[in-house]
């Protein structure tokens, strides 16, 4: 392996990772926010990536429409899901328990329910944009580079939210401490109700860029829900940073194992790496131990 | 938590044993057995997954992985060292317990439910992969066939006993034998003093996401044996199909149907997973012509019982008793 | 009482599943008044507060504020009606900075547009607060994070303060220090209930109190009636 080669491998390490990112901060956010693992969250990128291809493929809606369209209607499919599912278990007993399992049957009736309508071929989305870029040795498809382009802006977005509205406040402050935020006002259940939103859109954006590449199929949530697993456990579960540094981890180990073994084993590198985080830093790689 | 068992339960429990016991006296019925023979195999499944989830309070979603080792590492010792399935089924369901035991050790320490549900779908995952990708030793998703059924024996009076996919009954009779000693076995250490201990343990665990360090042994043997017993089904399972994908015998979907049977039955039950297992291997094969919509159906009903139900059928039971109790004294 | 009520209680019952946690529980609480609602550990005092913030569920009884009633009236409702409440051990949003949680104590709508007036006030009242104002709260020490905390709270402007236990794990001489600061937000014309277990430390700040037992209230009165009555004796030593 040359050094370009390797180089190149790396750089599309942190463009898949990116994507990772998104997909694991959706799941922080909600985790961080709620204490809600939606084993569903895989489900967003699906229906994401079918929302994108019907409009752009089927309808013909030029892609820079097609996507926010896309992610807005993700946006809202995470919204009535939370309304529908989740927001009635939450509080009652065992809810920690009863949404885990009530997203697991969601991710499964969603998964299905996509297949009796959508079919079961594989879909897929014509790149958004053509030809390469050279940077020294180092030749890079500009399809791809876009896809590192819009997790910068969806990160950058995304941390300006929670930083500096008054949304992104609200957020913070009910994750931290749900009653102290009710009583200066916040509404929580308002709150988890939007972050379930913003946790779609996310799937929906990593869903879009992907599309060109990896094939928009009813079974494409479950992998993709494993890998933004994985993400969390690297970053420590909740942290939102985490995740983005999580995502960017998995996507250059992964390129480095596949070089270093076959494109079989990509996933048990990814879950191997998992269990030793869990094993030896259960609060993540990045976070520090919590007293 | 647990009462004595009662008279009245004693004889639910004998009638229920005997009218299994008579099934295949009065009917022969291939398609009927093969039903109650596949509710059996996802009974001992629910059970022992109920063990670790319920009783255990440990909500765990990888023990379809225990169930895939059960299965390839018995039909494979069968077939490449030819031994008699009736010792592979026992190193099977040891393999499984072997991997129960490495990965409860990282699973038990953490408290916190979603670190668990996370490591053990990963886990579970990972076993699917290798099963799947170590294709020169089990053929991956084109399967594994060929593999070898249990050998007959001679029985005193009832002469000989064959196992062939043209005779279903030796296999209810192994089936139901395995059904009532893992239930048995788990019975006996949920009132052990094990058992109690693991109990006071989930209760007193009201932190589910502390990361607090919670291994205990009671905990690791409770997990083993759960291992165990899933693993013991997957490897009978191998035995009866004699064909194994890593989708059918390793996929979460498998984890999936478990999941709802125990919920459908009542977790923390003992009785629930069976009777879970038994409705939902029914409505299974009532659907069989309807394939496309089982596991929408199982979706839905997942989370229609989490919602609606969330202690499951058994538990309807007393609530009927206590209403005609009330009907029938005004 | 020469005051109009601005909180009235009456008849509380709250459970905590099938726990009774308080009986019938009458209390009021005077426009410009500082009462103390007092008993020892276990007797209910912070679930009062908690139950007329909308923290604990009130399974019957009234709970009137400006002679509306708002005993169902969600928590996060609560400030735009003119109440706040600190709540025990400070609970900041401890990876938040000073500012940040200071700033939410205006996040409802009724008050978010005074926001930098309310700041300029409150740190003109406790100067750590613009001293401090990027250190992350959860960093303080507890006399620090209690004067965030009460910073926080008046934010909303309230007319009626909760304060669950504000003394709880401090030293004595910070005790002093908020118990002056408590004080001068009453002058200011702001109504405060606050629950304490130590008699003498309640009525250095309040002339009214309100002593619980086993989630009743056994004793009401002024601070000389209570610390000379022998109830009081009664439930603190056992005599």
């Amino acid at each position: 392996m040359t050094f370009a080669i390797f180089l190149e491998q790396i750089i599309n390490g942190l463009i898949i990772g990116s994507m990772y990112a998104l997909i694991g901060s959706g799941i922080a956010l909600v985790y961080g926010t709620m204490r809600v693992l939606n084993l569903a969250h895989g489900e967003f990128y699906m229906l994401g990536g079918y929302f994108v291809f019907f409009l752009a493929v089927t309808y013909g809606v030029p892609s820079y429409l097609a996507i926010p369209v896309a992610v807005v209607a993700t946006f809202i499919l995470g919204m009535l899901i939370q309304r529908l599912t989740v927001h009635y278990l939450m509080g009652k007993e065992a809810w920690m328990f009863s949404t885990i399992a009530a997203t697991l049957g969601l991710s499964i009736f969603l998964q299905n329910a996509a297949l009796l309508t959508f079919g079961e071929q594989f879909q897929s989305v014509p790149y958004y944009l053509d030809g390469m870029i050279e940077i020294g040795s180092v030749r890079l498809p500009l399809q791809r580079l876009l896809i590192l382009v819009v997790a910068i802006v969806t990160i950058g977005a995304m941390t300006f939210i929670l930083k500096k509205t008054r949304l992104g406040w609200a957020i913070r402050a009910t994750a931290q401490d749900r009653d102290a935020a009710a009583v200066v006002g916040i509404p929580a259940q308002h709150i988890y109700l939007i972050t379930f939103g913003i946790a779609g859109a996310l799937g929906a954006v990593a869903a879009a860029m992907l599309a060109p590449i990896y094939a928009i199929n009813p079974w494409s949530g479950m992998p993709i829900l494993l890998k933004g697993f994985v993400v969390v456990i690297l970053g420590g579960l909740g942290s939102f940073p985490g995740a983005i540094a999580g995502g960017l981890l998995l996507g250059v180990v992964e390129a480095i194992g596949v070089q270093l073994t076959s494109s079989e084993w990509r996933d048990v590198i990814g879950f191997a790496m998992m269990i030793a985080v869990i094993w030896w830093r259960p609060w993540g790689l990045f976070g520090k131990k919590p007293s | 938590m647990f009462q004595p068992v009662k008279p009245s339960q004693w004889l639910i429990i004998a009638v229920a044993l005997l009218g299994m016991v008579a099934v295949p006296l009065v009917t022969r019925n291939p398609y009927l057995l093969h039903v109650l023979i596949l509710s059996m195999i996802f009974g001992i499944f629910a059970s022992a997954w109920n063990l670790v989830a319920g009783f255990g309070g440990m909500k765990t979603f990888g023990h379809h992985a225990f169930f895939g080792i059960g299965a390839y590492v018995s039909a494979l010792l069968s077939i490449k060292l030819g031994l008699s399935p009736w010792l592979t089924i026992w190193l099977g369901a040891l393999a499984a317990t072997a991997t129960g035991l490495f990965i409860g050790l990282p699973i038990l320490r953490i408290r916190s439910m979603a670190h668990v549900a996370i490591v053990t779908l990963g886990f579970a995952e990972i076993v699917r992969i290798v099963i799947s990708n170590l294709q020169t030793i089990t053929r991956g998703e084109l399967g594994l066939w060929g593999i070898r059924p249990f050998e007959g024996f001679t029985l005193p009076l009832l002469g000989k006993v064959v196992f062939s996919p043209a005779d279903k009954v030796p296999y209810y009779y192994l089936i139901l034998l395995l059904l009532i000693a893992s239930t048995a076995v788990i019975m006996l250490l949920m009132r052990s003093r094990t058992g109690l201990s693991i109990i006071a343990m989930r209760d007193a665990e009201d932190a589910a996401e502390s990361l607090g360090v919670n291994l205990t042994r009671q905990k690791l043997l409770v997990f083993g044996i759960s291992a165990f017993l899933v693993g013991i089904s997957g490897a009978f399972y191998a035995h009866y199909i004699s064909i194994l994908t890593p989708t059918a015998a390793v996929g979460i979907d498998l984890m999936i149907l478990v999941i709802a049977m125990a919920l459908v039955g009542g977790l923390s039950t003992f009785s629930g997973p069976l009777i879970g297992a038994l409705i939902l291997t029914g409505i299974v094969e009532l659907l069989r012509d309807l394939d496309q919509y089982r596991l929408l159906v199982y979706g839905a009903i997942i989370i229609l019982i989490v919602m609606f139900l969330p202690k499951g059928l058994t538990t309807l039971g007393p609530v009927f008793r206590r209403r005609f109790a009330s009907r029938s004294s005004s | 009482m020469a005051d109009t009520p601005i909180l009235t209680v009456e008849g509380l019952n709250v459970l905590y599943g099938d726990y009774q946690v308080l009986w019938d529980v009458s209390m009021q609480v005077g426009q410009s008044e500082v009462v103390a609602v007092l008993g020892p550990n276990g007797s209910g005092k912070s679930t009062v507060l908690k139950a007329i913030m909308g923290l604990a569920p009130a399974k019957s009884g009234k709970v009137m504020f400006e002679g509306q009633d708002i005993t169902r009236v969600p928590t996060h409702e609560m400030v735009g009606l003119g109440i706040a409440m600190v709540l025990e051990r400070r609970r900041l949003f401890s990876a938040m900075t000073v500012r940040e949680n200071v700033l939410l104590g205006a996040y409802h709508r009724s008050v978010s547009k005074e926001a930098r007036n309310r700041l300029e006030w409150v740190e003109s009242l406790f100067p750590i607060l613009a001293e401090r104002r990027d250190q992350i709260a959860g960093k303080m020490s507890g006399g620090e994070q209690q004067m965030v905390a009460i910073a926080r709270s008046l934010m909303s402007k309230p007319r009626l303060l909760l304060m669950d236990e504000p003394y709880l794990g401090l030293s004595p001489r910070v005790v002093k220090q908020i118990g002056e600061i408590i004080k001068r937000i009453n002058q200011d014309g702001v109504a405060v209930i606050f629950n304490e277990q130590n008699v003498q430390l309640s009525f250095g700040l309040s002339n009214h109190g309100y002593l619980l037992e086993g989630g009743r209230v056994v004793l009401s009165g002024t601070g000389d009636e209570m610390i000379h009555s022998d109830v009081i004796r009664r439930v603190y030593l056992g005599v």
